[in-house]
C-alpha cells in the first residue's frame, strides 16, 4: 500500500474520522475532497454534510465512536463554532477527540484556534499527503 | 486507558447521559473490530435487553434507503416518544485503500442532537462473516442502551451487503422507479430476500407501473399478497400464522407471500402504514423472533469460531502483498490449494 501504513489487514482497526461543516456556508467541495483523500489512505469517513450545528456534530461524532472531527468552514466564523465544538466536547466527557480543520481560514487566527485546541488547521493548497501524515500522527498516539 | 469490556457494558446500561453514550459508542467500536468478542457481551450481562424489531432495509444505491429510514425513525419517534430508535448504516469500504466514506447520516441529521436516537454507521471492511457479526454485535449493544426498534440499512450490491440484511427479523426491499424493468426482477439475489417491497419515490412517473411489475414478479413466485391491489397508497396484509411460519424457516419450496408498499419517504406518504405493518409483524412474531435470535447465537459462535480460524490461517499464510512461499509454491506448479491448506492448518496454532 502506497502512503499508508495505518490500514493493512482487512480486520484491523481503522481510525474513523467524522468530517463535518459547521455553520452556514455551502461550500462542500473541500470536505468532500478531505473525506476522499482520507477513504483512499485508509480510513472511515463519516461525512455529515452542509449547515449543521456544533451540536450535530458533537452527538454524531460520539455515536460513531470518531477518533478524529474534521471541519470545514469558509463563512468565517470559526473562531466562534470551533471553540464550541471543543467545549461540547469537553463537556460530553469526549475531549479526547482530536479536532481539526480547513477552509478559508486566515493565517493569523491559527494561533488562536490550535490555543482553544483545535489540533491541526489545513489552509486552501495543503497537499493530501500532509493531512494524512499528520492525522496518522495524531491519532498514533492515543490508542 | 482502554476500559474493559465489561466496565464499557456496565456503563452503557447504567451510566450517567454523557458517559454512557459514550462507552455504548466504544463498546460498539469493540465488537466491531474484533467480532469474535461478542460471546462476552452475553457474559457480561444476565438479561440482554433486546429490541422488538430489527428491520433490515436494502436496495439499490439511489433507492432512498437512507431518507425512507429518517422517516421511519420519524415515525416511529412520533409514535412512541418514551422508546429509543437505533439505526445501522452500512456503507461499502474501498477494496482498494480499505477505507471508506460512510455517508448515510447525511439524510438523518434531524435527529442527531435527539437522545432517543443512535445512529452508528458502519464500513463493511471487505469480509462478510466478520461484517454479519459485527453488525450483530452494534444491534445488541444498542438492545443494551434500550433501543426498541433497530432498523439495518445496507446496499443491495453484492453479497455481503444482502448477508448483512440477514441479520434482521424482516428484510425491506427497497425499489424505486427508474431502476430497470421486469427483468431486473427475474435476477437472483435482492428480489428473494425480501420479506416485504417497498417501491419508494411513489411521487415520482414511472411508481405505478414499476408496482404493477412488482406484482406481476411476485405473481410468478406465488408471493403475490391476496386483495392487495385496492386503491394504490398501501397494500399490506396481515401476516397469517402459516405465512409467519414460513419466515420461520427458509424452506425453498413454501415462501411466504411478500406485502408490498408504495410510499414517498420525501413527502412522507405511506410511512405510517409500512411502519403499522412492520409492527404487526413484530407483534405477531413477538414469542418467535426472540427464540430465532437465540438459536442464530448458535450461529453467532459458529461464526465467531470460523472467523478465529480464519484469522489465525490469514497469520500462518502471511499477510496480503507478501509473497509468501506458500503462494510461491502453488504458482510454481509445486503445490496445490487443497495440499497447502492441509499444511497450513497443520502448522497453524
Amino acid at each position: 500500500m502506497n502512503d499508508t501504513q495505518s490500514a493493512s489487514t482487512p480486520s484491523a482497526h481503522r481510525p474513523r474520522v467524522l468530517v463535518g461543516k459547521p455553520g452556514l456556508d455551502g461550500h462542500d467541495r473541500g470536505a468532500k475532497y478531505v473525506a476522499h483523500i482520507l477513504r483512499d489512505a485508509g480510513f472511515e469517513v463519516i461525512y455529515t454534510g452542509i449547515r449543521r450545528s456544533p451540536e450535530q456534530i458533537v452527538a454524531a461524532a460520539i455515536q460513531e465512536d470518531a477518533a478524529a472531527i474534521g471541519l470545514s468552514l469558509l463563512s468565517g466564523a470559526h473562531n466562534v463554532l470551533f471553540k464550541r465544538i471543543i467545549e461540547l466536547l469537553k463537556e460530553q466527557s469526549a475531549g479526547d477527540i482530536v479536532v481539526f480543520g480547513g477552509g478559508t481560514i486566515p493565517p493569523a487566527d491559527v494561533p488562536g484556534l490550535e490555543a482553544m485546541g483545535v489540533q491541526a488547521v489545513f489552509g486552501p493548497g495543503t497537499p493530501a499527503k500532509e493531512i494524512v501524515e499528520t492525522l496518522d500522527h495524531l491519532l498514533a498516539q492515543p490508542a | 486507558m482502554n476500559p474493559s469490556l465489561s466496565q464499557l457494558v456496565q456503563d452503557a446500561r447504567h451510566g450517567e447521559e454523557p458517559r454512557a453514550i459514550r462507552a455504548a459508542g466504544r463498546l460498539m467500536s469493540l465488537l466491531e473490530d474484533d467480532p469474535t468478542r461478542l460471546p462476552e457481551l452475553f457474559q457480561a450481562v444476565d438479561h440482554l435487553p433486546e429490541p422488538r424489531v430489527l428491520l433490515g432495509l436494502t436496495g439499490a444505491p439511489g433507492s432512498g434507503k437512507s431518507t425512507l429510514t429518517d422517516a421511519l425513525v420519524a415515525e416511529h419517534r412520533r409514535r412512541h416518544p418514551d422508546e429509543k430508535v437505533g439505526v445501522i448504516a452500512v456503507d461499502p469500504s474501498s477494496p482498494f485503500s480499505g477505507g471508506a466514506v460512510l455517508g448515510d447520516r447525511v439524510r438523518m441529521m434531524r435527529h442527531a442532537t435527539d437522545p432517543h436516537v443512535y445512529v452508528r454507521s458502519l464500513a463493511s471492511r471487505g469480509h462478510l462473516g466478520g461484517l454479519t457479526l459485527g453488525v450483530k454485535g452494534v444491534a445488541r449493544v444498542m438492545g443494551l442502551i434500550g433501543c426498541r426498534a433497530v432498523f439495518i440499512e445496507t446496499v443491495g450490491v453484492g453479497q455481503s451487503e444482502v448477508e448483512v440484511a440477514k441479520v434482521a427479523d424482516l428484510v425491506a426491499v427497497i425499489l424505486a422507479p427508474g431502476q430497470g424493468d421486469s427483468i431486473q426482477m427475474l435476477k437472483a439475489g435482492l428480489m428473494e430476500i425480501g420479506d416485504l417491497f417497498v417501491i419508494n419515490k411513489a411521487d415520482r412517473d414511472g411508481a405505478s407501473a414499476l408496482h404493477a411489475q412488482l406484482l406481476g414478479a411476485l405473481q410468478l413466485e406465488n408471493r403475490a399478497a391476496p386483495s392487495n391491489n385496492d386503491c394504490g397508497v398501501h397494500h399490506g396484509v396481515t401476516i397469517e400464522n402459516q405465512q409467519a411460519e414460513a419466515f420461520n424457516d427458509l424452506a425453498l419450496d413454501a415462501k411466504p407471500l411478500a406485502a408490498v408498499y408504495l410510499v414517498s419517504a420525501t413527502n412522507q406518504t405511506g410511512i405510517g402504514d409500512l411502519l403499522n405493518y412492520v409492527e404487526q409483524v413484530a407483534d405477531d412474531n413477538a414469542d418467535r423472533w426472540p427464540k430465532r435470535r437465540e438459536q442464530r447465537i448458535a450461529d453467532e459462535v459458529r461464526d465467531a469460531i470460523l472467523e478465529e480460524g480464519r484469522s489465525r490461517l490469514a497469520a500462518t499464510l502471511g499477510h496480503n502483498g507478501s509473497f509468501s512461499t506458500t503462494v510461491r509454491a502453488i504458482l510454481e506448479g509445486k503445490s496445490n490449494i487443497r495440499e497447502s491448506v492441509d499444511e497450513l492448518l497443520r502448522k497453524t496454532k
